[in-house]
């Protein structure tokens, strides 16, 4: 290469704004990207993350069109001169969602796409997809159908199809968001053995606590399209809002002292009492005769108070599990009590009145003309009277602060608008007890730790249970952990006898976080977890 | 997530032939059962048919759900399109004169007279269709369940379509059972909401006004996820140049022995049509 420099990628002054929107979404944007770096680029939803993205790989101004300013020079050759040919054997992309990004039907195919859209002759390509199958470790996957295979395992599968190009600038968009506490944690392990093996790599995500971990060389943290922080991780850790990223429980700690203290968190959930609400009885469950049991004799009982997180690998049962609860899946042994009557001889609609559930993915169920009527829909199938209606949904939209939002079309919203949507959409039934699939997803943490606060704290719900990968919301809000594994339940419990045994967490795919780690040091003085903020008074 | 139809592997005859072969020849036949409305040569495509049916080893259990949708488009085409009014019948059975039922409608409100004239022609050719629109299902709903998915792409290519489009079209055959898949996920969303779709009832358009929370979300994430995947295939290269198949495809002898047994039926169809046989036939004991 005949680049003056060594820089992989120079970005210099770049500025973006999208044809249809007033303000650019990025800024000013200047850094470089040296071979064997891992970068990481953090901030909320909305900073210009994705859009900054786009622009390295060519989709700006390819498909997305706007005014762009500024200078992108991969191996000192500016991007603008480049064809997409050249651009994407330079620079890999792996986009947020695996599952929206796999074309082919099985992992042969699907790892040889880009290759067989290059040309290149068989043999080489089969040689390549070997090699890189390998590299990866997943060579058992090769025939296997990418429709059958686990969240961490897709992701490993996109990336192939994006490293058999043989890229030497690696940009990864949020690539833990779907992922288990354990794939996540791998899926980091080799993105830093990427980058000590020479490739670059640029890695966004807000999950900033995680990525920590695999010392990245510098962070870009954004806000608003602007450059806030540019520099070594240990830097940022002084200069970023605790309150809107979620840093290492240590570091909130020691920063939340010199600061107020948090608000007294207050759930009001009603006394428990021993009628339970939900009664899983032996329940086991295929989804067709010729598979295995998803649901393995499962036991559990809900009562009123329980806050319930359910934490467990991809695919071990727990979106099946709460399916149940509802009546959209019916055991096909054993059975489900809700309120003491057979989930087999409820329609949908009854067990509706008594359990909300909010699906995994928003765009599933937001259908309406404005958030209004999207919210209102729940509560008029319920035949609740009209003013009530009303009040429910001002309520359940100030809940997830989108007021201004209120005659918006849902489906104009960002994702994370739309998540929250679908959360008061449910709300606004006023269910007695709630459950939530994944609620933080796609989420910034000021934004969820926000409405969690205030769903709890707001009377009227029996009982909460939600599915998440995300232990520290477990060990901040919940009374009881369910653990599953392998479509049985392997614990239940306390959040303090659970989540101590680390052993059992590691072998259901759950890691200890630093928050966790904390609290239960600090357990015999505290009692229960807390969140980081409320431990600062416990530190010496 | 894209989703295959559920294949796997029944080491049948018919999955040792070359897809190509396999969708020549389906066009073949194709071909000559539309040379036909004569019932009792429509009966020995229907026995052909489902005799590919039988060696594919399909069961009823597999393809049930395929099934009911093709007798629901099926029964709505014979009912509206030759019980109902006669648009959709052909010369012959239009000009029966056999009556069965006769009955004279005002249209309220229009005023307007609407006649039902059911003769034995039209219900025959009733029978006729059904034989038809059987025999052309059993002939190509094998395909989803017994091709393996891999291969889509390689054999629309292979059948001399270019890359782009052979590649798009393997995508959009993917689609079916996408489609249907996402439509469960909304369906079970909106169930949770408290709506049920047994319950929307009113007329036509309110109906499909009440539609709406189902087919909105189902066509928007189709289109929200196709700009995902074109992105995807993009910045992969889709398109650029020539392309590379990796799956492989090879005639055998047996390939080149399906398709003339598939030219043969078109070949004899043409000349049986051509010699007169074949047109429209009711049995004349229902003429009496």
């Amino acid at each position: 290469m005949n680049s003056p420099s060594e820089a992989r990628l120079e970005i210099e002054g770049l500025t973006f704004c999208y044809h249809s929107r007033q303000e650019p979404a990025i800024q000013d944007i200047s850094f470089d990207l040296q071979p064997g770096e891992v970068m990481l680029l953090a901030g909320a939803s909305g900073c210009g993350k994705t859009t900054l993205m786009r622009c390295i790989n060519g989709l700006i101004p390819k498909i997305y069109r706007g005014s762009l300013e500024g200078q992108i020079r991969v191996y000192g050759r500016p991007v603008s001169e480049m064809s997409m040919a050249e651009l994407s054997q330079s620079v890999g992309t792996l986009l947020q969602d695996p599952e929206r990004q796999i074309v082919g039907s099985y992992v042969l195919n699907e790892v040889a796409f880009g290759l067989e859209n290059l040309g290149l002759p068989r043999g080489e390509i089969m040689e390549r997809v070997e090699r890189t199958l390998d590299y990866l470790g997943i060579a058992h996957l090769r025939d296997r159908e990418v429709f059958n295979i686990s969240g961490g395992e897709k992701q490993k599968i996109a990336l192939a199809g994006i490293l058999v190009m043989e890229p030497r600038i690696l940009l990864l968009d949020e690539p833990l968001a779907s992922l288990d506490p354990a794939s996540s944690s791998g899926a980091l392990q080799l993105f830093r053995r990427l980058a000590d093996d020479g490739i670059s790599v640029l890695l966004v995500e807000h999950r900033v606590d995680e990525v920590l971990a695999i010392q990245p060389e510098r962070v870009l943290y954004l806000e608003d399209g602007k450059a806030v922080y540019l520099g070594d991780p240990q830097g940022m850790l002084d200069v970023v809002d605790y309150r809107r990223v979620k840093l290492p429980a240590r570091t909130v700690v020691r920063r939340a002292r010199n600061a107020e203290p948090p608000p007294e968190f207050q759930p009001a959930l009603p006394p428990p009492t021993q009628q339970p609400l939900i009664d899983f009885q032996k329940v086991g469950f295929r989804y067709r005769p010729e598979l295995p049991e998803t649901l393995r004799g499962v036991n559990l009982q809900v009562h009123p108070g329980d806050v319930i997180a359910v934490l467990g690998a991809n695919g071990a049962g727990k979106t099946t599990l709460v399916k149940h609860a509802l009546g959209l899946l019916k055991p096909t042994r054993g059975q489900v009590l809700l309120e003491g009557q057979d989930t087999r001889k409820l329609t949908v609609a009854q067990a509706a009145h008594t359990i909300g559930y909010v699906f995994q993915s928003p765009t599933q169920m937001l259908y309406a003309p404005t958030v209004e009527e999207e919210l209102a829909f729940g509560p008029r199938n319920l035949a609740h009277p009209p003013e009530q209606i009303r009040a429910d949904v001002s309520w359940a939209i100030r809940t997830v602060h989108l007021e201004p939002e209120l005659k918006t079309p849902p489906l104009a919203l960002s994702f994370g608008q739309q998540k929250r949507v679908s959360i008061a959409a449910v709300l606004a039934m006023r269910s007695r007890i709630l459950m939530m699939d994944e609620p933080t997803a796609g989420q910034d943490y000021w934004n969820y730790r926000s409405f969690m606060d205030t769903i709890l704290q707001m009377p009227g719900f029996e009982a909460i249970l939600f599915i998440t990968h995300d232990v520290d919301l477990a060990v901040i809000y919940a009374n009881r952990i369910l653990l599953i594994y392998n479509g049985q339940v392997a614990a239940d419990g306390s959040p303090h006898a659970v989540l101590r045994d680390e052993e059992k967490l590691r072998a259901c795919r759950v890691l200890p976080t630093s928050l966790l780690e904390l609290n239960l040091e600090l357990y015999p003085q505290t009692g229960r977890f807390l969140r980081a903020e409320a431990l600062a008074q416990y530190v010496a | 997530m894209i989703v295959s139809f559920n294949y796997r592997n029944r080491h049948s005859l018919l999955e040792r032939l070359d897809p190509r072969a396999r969708w020549i020849f389906s066009l073949l036949v194709l071909f000559a059962i539309t040379m036909f409305w004569d019932v009792r040569f429509l009966l020995f495509f229907l026995a052909l048919t489902l005799g590919q049916y039988y060696l594919a080893r399909l069961t009823w259990r597999e393809t049930r759900r395929a099934w009911y949708f093709v007798f629901f488009i099926m029964t709505t085409m014979v009912v509206v399109n030759t019980i109902i009014t006669s648009s959709g019948t052909i010369g012959a059975a239009m000009k029966g004169t056999h009556t069965v039922i006769f009955h004279q409608f005002t249209i309220p409100i229009t005023g307007w007279i609407w006649e039902l004239n059911l003769t034995v022609e039209r219900l025959w050719f009733a029978v006729t269709q059904v034989t038809r629109i059987l025999s052309i299902s059993a002939l190509f709903l094998v395909i989803p369940f017994t091709m393996d998915p891999r291969q889509y792409g390689a054999t629309f290519r292979g059948m001399g379509l270019p890359d782009r489009l052979a590649y798009t079209l393997d995508l959009a055959f993917r689609f079916v059972p996408t489609l249907g898949r996402d439509f469960q996920l909304t369906l079970d969303a909106q169930r949770a909401r408290g709506y049920e779709v047994e319950k929307v009832e009113g007329g036509l358009f309110t109906q499909i006004r009440k539609m709406a929370p189902l087919v909105v979300p189902v066509t928007m994430n189709a289109i929200l996820s196709g700009e995902d995947y074109a992105n995807a295939m993009d910045l992969r290269c889709f398109g650029l140049r020539k392309r590379t198949w990796i799956e492989k495809l090879t005639y055998h002898w047996r390939d080149y022995l399906w398709i003339g047994f598939g030219a043969l039926l078109l070949i004899a169809s043409v000349v049986l049509s051509l010699l007169g046989y074949g047109e429209f036939w009711v049995p004349s004991i229902l003429l009496q």
